[in-house]
């Protein structure tokens, strides 16, 4: 008896699956919409954002116009700066940086060449624009490195040294290895970056939107009055969903990020999968809390951004958590997409297994847990 | 173009060969029409039928692709002759409330429309207490939109149209969803209005029974006019007569009749048979002489009501859909056992909404194969009643038993045994007419040994054989209905809950549906507990209970109904003058309150028909009012509604 009961429980929850997997592939636009970030907005994530500093305009004021000069100006070439050409004086380089034209502006002094053979100091001004913070600081470091290069060339070359023997001379060189990225691609962190922001969206939204729905044309009513509970009314729209992404999530590995980007899978697919599903499952719960505050899709969409943002800012994708203030880094707690990036990065990137992950993967549990048992609480008091 | 010269007044409204089409959709086909100076005017119609469509046009807020459009003797061509006519009329769009805004105050949403319409503070100040007055929403100027109920929205929403003081309105079915006492309320306002400021007006409507309420009028259906005049004129052009009759068994003879004839139903005991081309007493006799081993209690045969002509009308015009369900597909499980089984029984329900008491104390029951009518105003607690019933609301006292469970404990029991069907369509437009079936099936949990035989039955039972390959989404009003009816039968249940099934459905429509649940009832033995706005809807239930804030006031069979009305307040005088609104005014003078206004008809209950009737000559005499006719008829169930509730609020008032 017990047993049929269940079989019945389950029965009607599939019916319910397989109608809300009906309803979404009849809608285009939807469809479209999945479609697009599952494809069109990670590649071009990938692509498009660049971290690394990648043909930043530079003009020169050259008031030397010697061998030196010249050569320091050859050293900031393509692909990470492009000499757009030489300007006469200060003013036109402020004009152009205010139009924002070019990221900066290299003043060489008169006399360089001269000072330094007779070795004297000698500054070189750089007139950055940073209110990109992130291009102008890397264009700022760059432009220190190639500076700091060219002098100790000429130190050198003035005490009769080659290039080669940079060894026999006191100075610390900074060997870095870098570790799971060697080539420091964005297009592998910016893509997976976009991919578990995607889920999180649509993990949100798609529940959501299909729960408003119901309420939007008044077919919640009928399902009130049938034998269903509100949890078999809403884990159908949860399983669905988490059908479709997950779905989405492998058409975007397979199709984009490993194919295009070349990313080296290091970990498990499969266990990067379950973790995904977790964290649908997890994230689903803000959606149907989201549709119970709602009544029709616009405010839906408008919740789902409004919760994005924080989820965004507080996962660690954009500030690293040493760096965030302590009640912050508390607060990172209760960002599911804080385990998710942890966790997705540690097996695509790092190839780590659960031992690594447990504590994540226990926190994801937990939060999950807490946010749907609230989500389907919500909608039981309101339709129960 | 000018063919009645002599005629000093043109049409306030004149169209010819007018067509509208929504994409491909033609949605108006050919109308012709012309509106006179101070008359109301009527566009009857089921959803669908171009009512709306047309009325936008004149209202000048639609564009349109054929014929000629004369509004004020403007023609209506452009933006700018549009703009031109705007100004002169007022226009309600259809929806309760819809063009009115639900957090602003009565008194901030007329300010808002006559703001808009640059009325002048003075002029505004005048108006407004007038209409606020006529209206009786003085007493709730402050309350937003939203909290009125949804005669009351009605009310403003035709205070808004007028505050400008227009000299047409055009109203878009301002009665649907609204209660009959309200309803007729409206009316009044409307006669009102029009007598004081000569007003001329176009209302639509869904319901058949207002069409008395038309000085003229045209039938619409499908984007066409079928019939165009006066009531009485549209009625004589079905060219039949009406025979209604009460036979034991009842569905023996309606299936003897149905063989015979194509307009037949029943009506709680009654029979009710259309006969093409007969005098009524030819037509009495044929339908007699038919029936064969029944027993026939009474019949009697008179003119046909609009609602016959209109249905004889597209039949003729073989427009109707005139397949009736054959029932081949058999019931597998065993029938509810026939008998006086009690199907739902209410005792002291009471279900309060904080310090607001929706539902007060009310007791009844409904037993197996009985169809039971629960009748009241918008707010008088018929929802919360059955939400109470089928287990969504939790009672504050008393208790219920609903298909052998108690309400209290067993919800869950309860929702597996009953059919529910709510108010507003739904189901899933996004599926397929079976899938629809089978999703319902499924939550029901009929096994899947039997569900194909089952999906055949509801299929077979709600005659939805030809569409069931079909988006819902793409299906009319009418077969949508039998759909959710089909989905709430999927687990063939012994008690079904019908909230107001058929609002918006033709008139065509409505008696198939009717049909069905009939045979449910009678057959099937399954309990239907129905509301409706629909009085002549109510006549099909063999029990009703009338509430009125939150209380069952009156508790019968509609026949009782009307006898007790009868003994109470008398027989229902119709009362035909040459200047009908002026005579309104003097009988409402001379103390009878009671007295409405139908088109040029009056219409008034009295107990002692003689003494009533001199006294109304002496009056009409004085004034010089011509009565042309007088006539006695039985009340209506709409008459007993509007009677008893009304009495309840002029009780409440002093």
């Amino acid at each position: 008896m017990n047993s049929s009961r269940f079989l019945l429980w389950w029965d009607r929850v599939i019916a319910m699956t397989v109608k809300e997997l009906k309803q979404l592939f009849r809608d285009p636009v939807l469809l479209a919409i999945i479609v697009y970030f599952f494809t069109a907005d990670v590649y071009m994530a990938g692509n498009g954002i660049k971290l690394n500093l990648h043909s930043a305009s530079v003009m020169v004021i050259d008031h030397d116009h010697s061998a030196a000069s010249r050569e320091l100006i050859y050293r900031f070439r393509p692909p990470y700066f492009d000499l757009k050409g030489e300007i006469s004086g200060k003013k036109e380089a402020e004009n152009l940086l205010n139009k924002g034209q070019i990221l900066a502006v290299l003043d060489i002094p008169e006399h360089f060449q001269r000072d330094l053979l007779r070795g004297k100091q000698v500054a070189v001004q750089l007139q950055v624009d940073t209110s990109n913070t992130v291009l102008g600081t890397l264009a700022t470091s760059y432009a220190t490195e190639i500076t700091a290069g060219f002098g100790q060339d000429l130190a050198m070359q003035q005490l009769g040294l080659s290039a080669g023997q940079v060894d026999s001379l006191p100075v610390i060189e900074d060997r870095h290895r870098v570790l799971y990225n060697p080539n420091q691609i964005d297009s592998w962190f910016m893509s997976i970056s976009e991919l578990l922001t995607v889920i999180t969206i649509l993990s949100m939204m798609l529940p959501a939107a299909a729960a408003v729905r119901e309420k939007e044309r008044g077919t919640i009513e009928q399902l009130a009055v049938s034998p269903l509970t509100p949890l078999q009314i809403l884990l159908p729209k949860v399983i669905a969903m988490s059908l479709v992404i997950l779905l989405g999530t492998a058409v975007c590995l397979f199709l984009i990020i490993i194919p295009v980007f070349h990313l080296p899978v290091k970990g498990s697919i499969g266990l990067f999968f379950a973790v995904t599903a977790l964290y649908v499952f997890a994230t689903s719960g803000i959606g149907l809390f989201i549709a119970t505050v709602s009544r029709s899709l616009g405010q839906v969409s408008m919740l789902v951004i409004l919760l994005l943002m924080p989820i965004l800012l507080l996962s660690g994708a954009w500030t690293p958590p040493e760096a965030m203030p302590q009640g912050l880094r508390w607060a990172m707690a209760i960002s599911p997409l804080y385990y998710f990036i942890e966790m997705g990065y540690d097996i695509l990137l790092k190839g780590a297994g659960i031992a690594v992950l447990k504590d994540s993967l226990l926190g994801l549990t937990l939060l999950g847990l807490v946010f749907f048992s609230f989500g389907v609480w919500r909608f039981r008091r309101q339709f129960g | 173009m000018g063919e009645t010269p002599l005629v000093n007044e043109n049409p306030v409204i004149k169209i010819q060969g007018f067509c509208k089409s929504y994409k491909k959709q033609a949605a108006v086909k050919g109308v012709d029409l012309s509106v006179e100076r101070g008359e109301i005017y009527g566009l009857i119609g089921p959803d669908g039928s171009g009512k709306s469509s047309l009325m936008k046009a004149i209202a000048g807020v639609l564009s349109f692709e054929q014929g000629e459009l004369e509004v004020f003797g403007i023609k209506v061509d452009s933006e700018s002759s549009a703009e031109r006519i705007k100004g002169r009329l007022g226009f309600m769009p259809q929806g309760l409330g819809l063009n009115l805004y639900g957090d602003l105050s009565v008194e901030e949403n007329i300010d808002f429309f006559a703001q808009l319409r640059q009325v002048t503070p003075a002029q505004l100040a005048e108006r407004k207490q007038k209409l606020l007055k006529i209206t009786r929403l003085d007493k709730f100027r402050d309350r937003p939109m939203k909290n009125l109920s949804g005669g009351m929205k009605q009310k403003l929403g035709l205070v808004c149209t007028l505050i400008h003081g227009p000299e047409l309105v055009v109203l878009d079915e301002p009665t649907t969803g609204v209660d009959p006492v309200s309803r007729g309320d409206f009316w009044a306002i409307l006669a009102e209005l029009l007598r004081e400021q000569g007003v001329t007006a176009l209302v639509s409507t869904a319901y058949m029974d207002e069409a008395a309420r038309f000085h003229r009028l045209s039938l619409m259906y499908d984007g066409r006019i079928l019939a165009a005049g006066e009531p009485e004129f549209i009625c004589r052009q079905a060219q039949g007569s009406l025979v209604e009759l009460s036979a034991e068994p009842q569905i023996q003879a309606l299936d003897q009749l149905k063989n015979h004839y194509a307009q037949v139903e029943a009506i709680g005991s009654r029979l009710r048979v259309f006969v093409d081309d007969k005098s009524p007493n030819e037509a009495s006799k044929a339908v007699s002489d038919l029936l064969v081993g029944v027993e026939v209690k009474a019949i009697r045969a008179s003119e046909a009501e609009l609602e016959d002509a209109f249905i004889a009308l597209l039949r003729r015009r073989r427009l109707a859909d005139q397949k009736t369900n054959n029932h081949a597909v058999p019931r597998l499980d065993p029938p509810l056992p026939e008998g006086q089984g009690i199907a739902i029984e209410a005792r002291q329900l009471t279900r309060d909404f904080g310090q607001f008491r929706a539902v007060d104390r009310i007791d009844f029951t409904v037993r197996q194969g009985e169809i039971f009518g629960l009748l009241g105003a918008n707010g008088a607690g018929k929802t919360t009643a059955i939400k109470m019933l089928t287990g969504i609301v939790p009672p504050t006292a008393g208790e219920g038993q609903v298909a052998g469970a108690d309400m209290r404990y067993a919800g869950q029991t309860i929702k597996e045994r009953i059919g529910y069907m709510s108010q507003a369509f739904s189901l899933y437009l996004d599926l397929t007419v079976l899938e629809n079936i089978h999703l319902y099936a499924r939550i029901y949990g009929v096994s899947r040994s039997i569900i194909k035989q089952r999906i055949a039955w509801v299929i077979d039972i709600a005659g939805l054989a030809d569409v069931t390959g079909q988006l819902t989404g793409s299906l009319p009003m009418g077969i949508r209905q039998r759909l959710a009816l089909g989905c709430a039968l999927a687990h063939q249940p012994g008690v079904l809950f019908l909230d107001e099934p058929t609002s918006g459905v033709d008139p065509v429509g409505r008696r198939r549906f009717w049909d069905i649940l009939v045979r449910l009832a009678r057959v099937e033995q399954v309990a239907i507990l129905v509301t409706t706005h629909y009085m002549s809807e109510a006549e099909h239930c063999d029990h009703l209970a009338l509430m009125y804030a939150g209380r069952i006031i009156a508790d019968d069979s509609p026949t009782n109904m009307i006898r007790a009305l009868q003994q109470e307040a008398g027989q229902l005088l119709k009362i035909a003058t040459d200047r009908p609104l002026e005579a309104l005014a003097l009988l409402k003078q001379a103390d009878f309150k009671g007295a409405a206004l139908f088109g040029k008809h009056i219409h008034l209950l009295a107990l002692d028909i003689e003494t009533v009737k001199k006294q109304i000559d002496a009056l009409l005499d004085k004034q010089a009012i011509r009565l042309i006719d007088l006539t006695v008829h039985a009340p209506t169930l709409e008459d007993v509604f509007v009677y008893r509730v009304l009495a309840l609020e002029n009780q409440e008032l002093s």
